[in-house]
């Protein structure tokens, strides 16, 4: 296995980054997403049981049965592997969103219109910094479970890993069909573990200083 | 204050089951047209050799049994594991090892599905109970860490007030904690069943059957219609998956709760 790392060294590391680079990109479309979503059913109250059904419901297709529905619409590659890794990446971050928003008191809501700041610095500068140590708990599940998405993805030719899995399951009884999938299996979980502690260090650096636990 | 707390609390209860109620009636519903519609487009699409000859009944309902049965099968080895393990690690004699337990189950999470099951494939050997293994072993690490996390939750007073009425410990365990964790149990099988019936999907990947055959069909030949009626009867039969673990959830919750 030493062997077949250092021979491809180049590509795995080309692969990892695409992979990194496709999670990164989705969940950061999600999250915007998702924090839009969050504000509008904050705002309508009555929208709220309906976001909680589209993310328990969403949450529950399996991401092949996706992937299946969308390659007709979006084709093959990279745009059916960003469709899909920003639905599931949205989910969780949607959630936690709304619960975070919610959370935020009333009083501070209107103490802040009160010295005169409008609805976008009240979201800015008040609710979004309240509400972001849950947010970004939400976005921590995203990029872990995206991680794994984005290697599905990759049998409908998306960018990544998960294409090494492909290949190894294709060249199965071959020298290095088990070198293809271990390698790309062991690389996701540390690539991973790795986003997930960058995502701890970016929570202690982003989160108002107010609000800091310890 | 009282009464302001009460209602406050009968307010969130309400607004909580009517969330629960929408989903219990909404699932079967939602199913229930999605599938309608997709039988009539069925019926009435102009289908070539092939798409007709993927999409046929018979060959959909073998596929849907095996999916299904992945699924129960596997939901039932990750709950008669995860749960007693679970209950072991919060018993007070093994209690320091819940944490790192729970630590090792959330990094557990980082490792992809498919790399899983085909490493697991090559390992071992293609087929069903491979594709078993693989499933729980996945499933088994949410289950765990989610029976640990909730029994933990369970009000310390509670477990010192009964074992001062003179209970032992197993019977506290029994008339006390799993009473009140039967709840996070059954949650605990409702995300067995949920996770399991998203991977099953993968199945088809290592010859163990399951409606992922059609979208590796679909994709071969790049037919639109096997793509998109494999991923509409996996969605549904996923919702109906995740709505009979609704109900099993709502049955076993004790009626104190």
């Amino acid at each position: 296995m030493w062997q077949f790392v250092t021979d491809r060294w180049l590509d795995i590391a080309y692969r990892s980054y695409q992979h990194v680079s496709l999670v990164v990109q989705s969940v950061a479309l999600a999250t915007v997403i998702a924090i839009a979503l969050a504000l509008l059913v904050t705002s309508y109250r009555r929208l709220e049981p309906v976001a909680n059904f589209v993310s328990s419901v969403g949450l529950t297709i399996p991401s092949l049965a996706l992937l299946g529905i969308m390659l007709p619409v979006v084709g093959i590659g990279t745009i059916p592997a960003v469709v899909v890794v920003t639905f599931y990446a949205s989910l969780p971050i949607l959630r936690n969103a709304v619960v975070g928003l919610q959370g935020v008191d009333r009083n501070l809501v209107e103490s802040a219109r009160g010295m005169g700041m409008n609805g976008w610095t009240t979201f800015r500068r008040v609710r979004l910094p309240l509400a972001w140590p849950v947010i970004l708990a939400g976005l921590r599940v995203s990029t872990q479970m995206s991680m794994g998405v984005a290697a599905i993805a990759a049998y409908a030719l998306g960018p990544g890993l998960g294409s090494y899995i492909f290949t190894g399951l294709t060249q199965i009884g071959g020298v290095n069909a088990v070198n293809y999938a271990l390698v790309a299996t062991i690389a996701i979980i540390i690539l991973a573990l790795l986003l997930d502690a960058l995502l701890l260090v970016l929570g202690r650096v982003t989160t108002s200083e107010g609000i800091r636990v310890s | 204050m009282s009464t302001e707390t009460t209602t406050a609390r009968s307010e969130r209860r309400s607004r909580l089951s009517r969330e629960d109620l929408g989903l219990l009636l909404g699932l079967p519903i939602l199913c229930a047209v999605v599938l309608g519609a997709w039988a009539i487009w069925r019926a009435t699409a102009d289908l070539d050799d092939i798409e007709s000859r993927a999409l046929a009944w018979g060959n959909i309902l073998t596929l849907a049994g095996e999916h299904l049965l992945l699924t129960v099968v596997g939901a039932l080895v990750v709950v008669a594991t995860a749960v007693p393990i679970g209950i072991a690690l919060t018993r007070p004699g093994m209690k320091r090892f819940a944490t790192p337990v729970v630590g090792v189950a959330n990094a557990g999470q980082a490792a992809p599905v498919i790399g899983v099951i085909v490493l697991f494939a090559m390992w071992l050997s293609f087929g069903f109970w491979t594709a078993i293994l693989a499933l729980s072993l996945y499933s088994f690490l949410p289950v765990l860490r989610n029976t640990i996390v909730r029994l933990q939750s369970v009000d310390p007073t509670l477990v010192e007030a009964a074992r001062g009425t003179g209970m032992s410990n197993a019977t506290v365990l029994r008339r006390v904690e799993l009473p009140l964790a039967m709840p996070v149990i059954m949650t605990g099988v409702r995300t067995a069943l949920v996770l399991l019936v998203g991977t099953a999907a993968f199945g088809t990947f290592i010859s163990a059957g399951g409606l992922g055959a059609l979208i590796v069909v679909g994709i071969t030949l790049f037919r639109s219609p096997i793509l998109i009626s494999g991923g509409l009867l996996m969605a549904v039969l996923a919702l109906l998956v995740d709505w009979a673990g609704r109900v099993l959830e709502f049955l076993a919750t004790p009626k104190g709760m």
